[in-house]
């Protein structure tokens, strides 16, 4: 592999974001995912062997770190940070369709729950393994969600909650959604869900880590031909 | 409802501090709410604006209960706390939301509490009306890592500490240095028994920072709080929510609180927790949340039974695994304490 490459996933993985950025200290004074991306363009590598080579085994690296807590929240978001970075060069390139993502998820906190971290923490992860992530915050209704999808065809859902009381919203916005989008994949997670819930409500997938809920989007690429 | 079936003792909820063997079963809770206060007394809790009126009704919603001490929130005792930006409430909030520092002037220009300047007239009040026996448990305003969290915002905070560590450390200490003040304060108080140090530290699988920047930030504050409870005679309640299982051993040999508080069956249910950690620290409480909104009243009185058996209540006090918030059904939560009273 080109060593750039595997210097940009090592600046993803620890959360090296630019020549100035003091973390970590043992990177002090090297270059980032900042700087290394826009190198990587100019010495000719394509945008997608800089995302499929680069960047997104950067984001596993650290996100299988974290599924076994060997990494924790502030490091995940700095891998974020280094990546999202990174991305800001690669924005055109997806603009103009030389570079496609996996696929489309729309993510939200369900109704009556303004709790965003670990829902924030696993679009980060979604949008790292190259997934196209669109946020609706908090709080968000069914007729919400409904409208997210009628204005991505072809996209999967996910649904956070913390409560035993708002992760009871999920059943009648999984329910809706079906209702109205009978293919549509439903991702669920949070704090105390658990699988025989999801099976309940008839959502498609539970997942206690984000790298779970990636494996599980990427099957559904394979599964698709994407 | 007008009787209980023992008096009031503190000193059995003292044994299950010690991890002794109690002489009958106790309780623990961290909070009830004022529907159940309202339910068990006959009286409206809302309709009361005077704070002593409310203590007053909490100290006999907790004695007829069958509770040896009574836990008032320190917004009724004190006026100390730390002020944010508003947050939106609604089921939940939002762990970002608010923020007042950013950045050193911000740390500066804030207007910082001076617990010497709260009011603490009320825990020499609240004697008149305690009931023979009991005594006063109070939780702290947030702890170090919840304040430090209200006043910077989580992800912020991640960012601080690894960009500017020596900010993110300098604001540990100022929430830390007071809110050790405030314990030394309240603890010295008579009426007090306990002293409960609600700082969640947990996310569901692993701790909000790692178990190393915990123990170089707020783990020191921590010790120092638990030193000046101790010092003062009154013993320690950790109250933290979530995974904190990497830092079991700091609570217990490093900071050395008397009991934890708060478990969840999707992390460690609370009768693997009593059997991996009940020889060391005493456990309270328990009773997983979800569990005792969604199940029946049989089911939660047996499994309040069974722990009550399994740990024969010694260093364990029975309880929920957080608190009686208004969507915890009455019937369930009376069911649970009816495996101890009846």
């Amino acid at each position: 592999m080109n060593s750039i490459l595997e210097r940009i996933a090592a600046c993803v993985e620890n959360g090296k974001v630019n020549m100035k950025s003091p973390y970590p200290p043992s990177m002090r004074g090297q270059e980032g995912a900042d700087e290394l991306t826009a190198e990587a363009l100019k010495e000719g590598l394509t945008p997608t062997e800089i995302l499929d080579l680069g960047l997104i085994p950067g984001m596993n690296a650290i996100g299988l770190k974290f599924s076994e807590n060997r990494a924790f929240v502030p490091e995940m978001l700095m891998a974020a940070k280094a990546m999202s970075t990174a991305m800001l060069h690669l924005k055109p390139y997806f603009a103009s369709g030389d570079i496609e993502y996996k696929g489309v998820i729309v993510i939200g906190t369900v109704s009556g729950d303004l709790h965003d971290i670990g829902k924030n923490l696993v679009g980060m992860a979604m949008e790292g393994a190259g997934w196209r992530v669109i946020d609706l915050g908090v709080d968000v209704s069914a007729g919400r969600f409904i409208s997210a999808v009628e204005e991505n065809p072809g996209c999967v859902v996910g649904l956070s909650a913390l409560l035993t009381t708002t992760m009871l919203n999920m059943e009648s916005i999984v329910r809706e959604l079906k209702e109205r989008f009978g293919m549509l994949k439903i991702l669920v997670g949070g704090a105390p869900l658990n699988q025989e819930f999801c099976t309940r409500i008839g959502a498609d997938y539970y997942g206690r880590s984000s790298q779970g809920a990636i494996a599980y989007l990427n099957s559904l690429q394979d599964a698709t031909g994407q | 409802m007008d009787k209980r079936r023992y008096n009031p003792d503190f000193n059995q909820l003292v044994k299950i501090f010690r991890r002794e063997k109690a002489d009958r079963p106790v309780l623990f809770e961290y909070f009830m709410n004022g529907e159940l206060f309202s339910h068990i007394t006959g009286l409206s809790f809302e309709e009361l604006t005077d704070p002593m009126d409310k203590i007053r009704m909490i100290t006999r919603a907790f004695y007829l209960l069958g509770y040896d001490y009574v836990t008032i929130p320190s917004r009724y005792l004190t006026g100390f706390s730390f002020e944010a930006a508003g947050h939106e409430k609604k089921e939940t909030v939002s762990l970002n939301e608010g923020a007042v520092i950013n950045d050193r002037n911000s740390f500066e220009s804030y207007n910082w509490p001076v617990p010497e300047e709260g009011s603490y007239r009320l825990l020499e009040d609240v004697t008149g009306i305690l009931p023979e026996g009991m005594k006063v448990i109070v939780p702290g305003p947030g702890g170090v890592l919840e304040n430090v969290i209200y006043l910077v915002g989580f992800e912020s905070l991640c960012f601080m500490i690894f960009e500017d560590e020596d900010l993110a450390k300098d604001i540990f200490d100022a929430v830390g240095a007071r809110l050790l003040r405030f314990y030394e304060i309240v603890s010295s108080y008579d009426s007090v028994g306990a002293l409960i140090v609600n700082d969640d530290w947990g996310f569901k699988n692993q701790t909000m920072l790692s178990p190393d920047t915990l123990r170089r930030m707020v783990f020191p504050w921590q010790k120092k709080i638990v030193e000046a409870i101790h010092r003062n005679g009154k013993y320690a309640v950790l109250h933290s929510c979530g995974n904190i299982s990497d830092v079991m051993d700091d609570i217990i040999e490093d900071m050395k609180f008397d009991a934890k508080h708060s478990f969840e069956d999707n992390i460690v249910p609370v009768e693997r927790a009593y059997e991996m950690w009940g020889r060391r620290i005493a456990i309270m409480g328990g009773i997983d949340m979800d569990f005792l909104v969604r199940s029946t009243p049989d089911e939660i009185t047996m499994r309040a039974g069974n722990i009550l058996r399994l740990t024969d209540s010694k260093g364990y006090a029975l309880g929920s695994g957080n608190s009686i918030p208004p969507y915890v059904p009455v019937e369930n939560y009376m069911a649970m304490i009816y495996a101890a009273t009846r």
